[in-house]
């Protein structure tokens, strides 16, 4: 009754227990928090050109460009129990027929890890005011997720190039009337369940105020009047570990 | 030690294994229970690699839900290539049809640089939501499955394991 295995194995049961109920614990205190994401998200420019998905494809498609405006304020969904919030920006078109619900694509996103999770490369770097984004100094390794003097949480970017290429399945995107680009999030917990987006509000959550913009996709234009940068692509200068395969 | 078995009578011995069989066959039964209640054939997965960092690290817990058929672009889904049983957990980043066409899906690793397009099998370019999800994330654990991990890649852990705990079952009552 009272051998070293019978009371190493009582410790260890309580041990269990008690950090099961912890957990727990933290996991549901997260209802307690206040929340009170805020963003305004404004498309600037949009273009569709003729592209190919890759250099040796012979695929011709059309492709949606785009830049746009974006600061969010989701400084308040950063409570105790949150370890990173996973941004993402998509665009989504009515789809060509009824029966169907519009497709959706992310053109954007960034990995904003609280300040309290250890240090990990893939980590979303916000572009400061002094270097312009296009460089590529020394200064972004030190970067942040968030500009100088704010917090995890806020992001203010201008003109601000996607990460993912725009397409259709079917390969036409031209004239698509009532596309809309919205911001959206995951928490990811430390313990505990993820949440994503909320629109409405429940209790002490508010949901997303703004960060919804409505656009029409232009007719296609012809590669001689486009500026080659304008077509390129953008990555938040993290550090993931390359290609999945 | 066998002094004790041998003392043990038959009916006390056949209650023994009986004991054992009813733990394993609860254990057994809860799991199928919660497969059921989910929807999904696995619903609880350990990741198993470093391709969700450093949202998930290997050794996580993942609970997933199924019954959620209309994915939305950012869930995390667990699915599996056609023709291969390894689950992979990412996150779906393009989606199209619904409705009356299936649904389908394009997934993506937050720490990889590409989506998963490579990953898939030959000829396929996206994931069908009624075939080849197992389901989608909506709870985690930390670091509690890497005891999985050890398991599976050290194979003789398992066998020690086992035998660990047939011999406490049976030792413990005196």
């Amino acid at each position: 009754m009272h051998s070293s295995l019978v009371r190493i194995q009582n410790v260890f049961g309580y041990f269990t227990s008690v950090a099961f109920a912890v957990a727990a614990a933290v996991a549901v205190s997260v209802l307690l928090s206040s929340q009170t994401p805020s963003a305004s998200l404004e498309l600037k420019n949009v273009q569709v050109v003729k592209g190919r998905p890759h250099y040796y494809s012979t695929k011709r498609e059309e492709y949606a460009h785009v830049k746009f405006d974006l600061d969010a304020d989701l400084t308040s969904l950063f409570n105790w129990n949150t370890k990173q919030i996973f941004m993402y920006i998509t665009a989504s078109y009515p789809s060509t027929s009824p029966s169907i619900p519009p497709p959706e694509a992310v053109i954007w996103d960034a990995i904003i890890p609280s300040d309290h999770a250890p240090f990990h490369p893939n980590t979303y770097i916000h572009p400061t005011s002094k270097t312009p984004s296009k460089s590529k100094s020394k200064n972004k390794s030190k970067g942040k997720p968030y500009p100088e003097g704010a917090s995890p949480g806020i992001v203010k970017l201008s003109n601000q190039k996607p990460k993912y290429q725009i397409t259709d399945f079917s390969g036409k995107i031209a004239e698509r009337e009532n596309a809309t680009l919205s911001l959206h999030w995951n928490v990811q917990p430390w313990v505990g369940a993820l949440v994503w987006t909320n629109t409405n509000s429940y209790g002490r959550w508010s949901g997303l105020k703004g960060g919804v913009d409505k656009f029409d996709f232009p007719s296609l234009k012809g590669s001689e009047t486009i500026k080659k940068e304008d077509l390129k692509t953008e990555t938040g200068a993290e550090k993931n570990r390359g290609s999945p395969a | 030690m066998f002094s004790s078995l041998a003392s043990l009578q038959p009916r006390q011995l056949a209650a023994q294994v009986l004991n054992f069989a009813l733990v394993l066959s609860t254990a057994f039964m809860l799991w199928k229970g919660l497969s059921v209640f989910t929807n999904s054939s696995s619903p609880i997965v350990v990741v198993l690699s470093g391709s969700m960092e450093p949202a998930f690290e290997r050794g996580d817990l993942l609970f997933l839900w199924n019954r959620g058929m209309d994915t939305q672009v950012g869930e995390i889904v667990v699915y599996n290539v056609r023709g291969k049983d390894i689950p992979i957990v990412h996150r779906v980043v393009r989606r199209f049809g619904g409705g009356s066409a299936p649904l389908q899906l394009l997934t993506k690793g937050d720490n990889n640089a590409a989506d998963d397009t490579e990953l898939y099998a030959r000829g396929q370019d996206y994931l069908e939501r009624s075939k080849d999800v197992v389901g989608s994330v909506v709870g985690y654990v930390p670091f509690v499955g890497y005891v999985t991990i050890l398991l599976s890649e050290y194979p003789w852990l398992k066998t020690a394991m086992l035998g660990f705990m047939a011999l406490t079952v049976v030792l413990q009552r005196e």
